[in-house]
């Protein structure tokens, strides 16, 4: 077992873990919520992962740290940005992806990269949250929904209102005034998941929209914004169960070109 | 990619030990002038508060004026972690969120009573809005002109479109220097001495050659300079004390300290991996921190845009005692920020061949929208028209509250990221390079 390698990828909200054997074939992965202490995040991550996996600590050859998180994975040989993690982990999946779109807790971006899976440019929202998963908890909370809810029920609905609010905080507020005005809920949730869309592809216009284009991070996971962002595009995405853990596997690929003495 | 060799080793570089003399007396000519202009020490020379963008400097000296420039003690405030007080404060009078984080550190620390960790900054007796380009400039003199019942002079600079300026542009400024001049004679009850001008002007230029000698020094590869980071502590005099001999005579210091480097090996970072040309305002609040998220990957600044905002003197312009109202005009005109976008892009593309210029790094300020808008089409220009891989960033050179370093580091990670699997792709055996 001495060729597997593992990547931890510490982001705003969860945690996430992959674990590759030598065949690059995934062995196990963890998902976990991040609390405060990071460090004994990133650790949990790892051991659960490989617990997943049928394997212990001493059978990991090469550990990456990335995420925001990264520099917490003390326990790791190399620290590698989300953004490098999320381009070679969605070329691995999709070997046809020229545009990256990661959704995730505090950050979206558009990372176009070249047929080898490396990054050629990347734009990335400011550093507000709106236009992130962030934004989309905050709205499920205000409506009353877990935010696994929404995207199922933004598929519902009828007539798409329109939200308008560029900060979450306002966009909390204009949707309590949409539900005083008796919005259907739905309507409601669909308008956000389309003013998403519509930030979401002026980033990917930033660094030039060309296919194939893959949806990775926590948000590729909600059906409703997956929906959006085709509809807005007029394209569809690629998306694998997988997509909120390409960071991590984008991670462990680096980590396995490092042991190799390749370029990372 | 970083190796994960220690947690602090992560964070950022150690520290720029390159630095030797010059800094120090930099440190000292600043806290030397403002201790000269207190308030308590009498009787000191009468004070003109100008605008770096086509200072009036030559002029106001020759008339024994001594200069205070609001940007600069604003940007010290800055860099000494004083900024938010002010703006907090200047916040608490109404000046909204979005107005210039210079003019709120300003006019909060103005109320507050001008003391700063430097000195205590004194009453005007003159005020020069010397650059028209900003009309939040103008607006902020006239705040000043208003609190302190001080003459304000407005000097009207049109915008350059083209490289060298036109003869009605001239004609247009020079009309208005008279008009200054005649002003000034009527403060100070002295009469306009062109031979003094001359004299001042004079020493401008020997403080412009050995600044421009200075920033030149970025072409050496490696470096032995950062023409970003490091050049922010020698703007000082080349804005404030320009047309002093102490001016003039701390280039010499500088550049004898630069040839030293050279000599010695002693450059900014042990190895210049990347040869960077830096755009925009730097982010004062956290200067040493940004500063850090370069050197952790080796990039060196060789060139930046920013030094030039008191004046594109390595492009070859100079005060002239032979031609002193017409240089001053031109001096005016030629300020970096008063220049249209085609002649801005025209400087970074020259800069980028003549400093073998490897990446660009734009920072864009949220506080002004005169220096930043336009980064986002330079960016794209300098990606796709010029092949230059180029990173933009945002953030405040005044306001802490617009630096979000989690962010920031994760961007210029990824940016070197990419930049360094570019070039191992190149090295790579079979792989012809780019």
């Amino acid at each position: 077992m001495s060729g597997v390698v593992a990547g931890v990828d510490i982001g705003s909200t969860t945690a996430k873990c992959v674990v590759l054997g030598d065949d690059s074939r995934i062995l196990g992965k963890s998902l976990s919520v991040v609390g405060i202490d990071i460090v004994k995040d990133a650790e949990r991550a790892l051991e659960a992962a490989l617990a997943d996996a049928h394997l212990s600590r001493s059978d990991v050859a090469f550990i990456t740290g990335t995420g925001y998180g990264r520099y917490k994975v003390y326990f790791g040989q190399l620290v590698v940005t989300e953004i490098s993690c999320h381009a070679r982990g969605a070329s691995f999946l999709f070997p046809g992806t020229r545009l990256v779109v990661d959704i995730g807790g505090q950050d979206t971006k558009a990372i176009r990269i070249n047929e080898k899976g490396e990054v050629v440019d990347f734009a990335m929202n400011d550093k507000c949250a709106a236009g992130t998963g962030r934004f989309l908890d905050v709205c499920a909370n205000a409506l009353g929904y877990d935010v696994s809810e929404i995207g199922p029920l933004s598929l519902q609905a009828r007539r798409a209102v329109k939200v308008t609010s560029t900060c979450t905080v306002f966009a909390e507020s204009e949707v309590t005034s949409y539900v005083s005005r008796g919005k259907d809920p739905k309507d409601i949730l669909a308008g956000l998941h389309a003013s998403i869309a519509n930030r979401t592809l002026s980033l990917m216009q930033r660094v030039g929209v060309e296919p194939e284009i893959t949806f990775t991070g926590g948000v590729s996971q909600n059906q409703g914004m997956v929906r959006a962002l085709h509809q807005r595009l007029g394209a569809p995405v690629n998306v694998s169960p997988l997509s909120q853990y390409l960071g991590a596997l984008g991670a462990a690929l680096h980590g396995r070109e490092r042991l190799s003495g390749g370029a990372s | 990619m970083s190796d994960v060799a220690s947690p602090a080793a992560a964070q950022g570089g150690a520290s720029p030990t390159f630095l030797r003399d010059a800094r120090g007396l930099q440190r000292k000519l600043v806290e030397e002038y403002y201790g000269r202009l207190a308030p308590s020490e009498k009787p000191h020379p009468p004070v003109a508060y100008m605008l770096v963008g086509g200072n009036l400097t030559e002029i106001v000296r020759a008339f024994g004026y001594d200069v205070v420039f609001p940007e600069i003690v604003a940007l010290n405030c800055a860099i000494k972690h004083q900024s938010l007080e002010n703006i907090l404060h200047a916040e608490s009078l109404g000046y909204g969120l979005d107005v210039c984080g210079y003019v709120k550190n300003d006019l909060g620390l103005q109320d507050l009573g001008g003391t700063t960790s430097f000195g205590q900054i004194p009453r005007p007796d003159l005020l020069v809005c010397s650059f028209s380009g900003c009309y939040i400039y103008v607006k902020w003199w006239e705040a000043l002109a208003e609190s302190y019942g001080a003459p304000l002079f407005m000097f009207d600079v049109p915008y350059m479109r083209e490289e060298a300026p036109r003869k009605e542009d001239i004609d247009y400024l020079v009309s208005q220097l008279w008009e200054f001049v005649h002003l000034l004679e009527k403060r100070t009850g002295r009469t306009f001495d062109m031979d003094e001008l001359k004299r001042v002007l004079a020493e401008s230029r020997r403080a412009e050659d050995g600044w421009v000698e200075f920033l030149r020094a970025g072409r050496f590869r490696p470096s032995p300079i950062e023409a970003y980071f490091e050049s922010i502590f020698y703007m000082f005099p080349i804005n404030v004390l320009r047309g002093t001999p102490e001016a003039a005579d701390f280039y010499g210091v500088v550049n004898e300290e630069v040839r030293a480097r050279v000599k010695e090996g002693n450059y900014p970072l042990p190895e210049e991996k990347y040869r960077v040309l830096v755009e925009g305002v730097p982010p004062y609040t956290n200067y040493r921190t940004f500063w850090d998220f370069f050197r952790k990957w080796g990039a060196v600044s060789v060139v930046a845009t920013y030094p030039k905002v008191g004046g594109l003197f390595d492009r070859g312009f100079r005060h002239d005692p032979a031609r002193p109202f017409e240089s001053i005009a031109e001096y005016s005109l030629g300020a970096y920020v008063n220049q249209s976008w085609p002649l801005r892009r025209q400087i970074i593309a020259d800069y980028v061949k003549e400093y073998q210029v490897d990446a660009a790094v734009i920072h864009g300020i949220k506080s002004c929208r005169s220096f930043t808008a336009g980064q986002g089409d330079l960016r794209d220009w300098l990606i796709h028209e010029r092949g230059l891989p180029t990173l933009y960033i945002e953030s405040d050179h005044q306001d802490p509250r617009y630096f979000a370093p989690a962010q920031i580091k994760n961007r210029m990670d990824a940016f070197f990221e990419s930049l360094e699997q570019r070039r191992a792709v190149a090295a790579a055996p079979g792989v012809a390079p780019a």
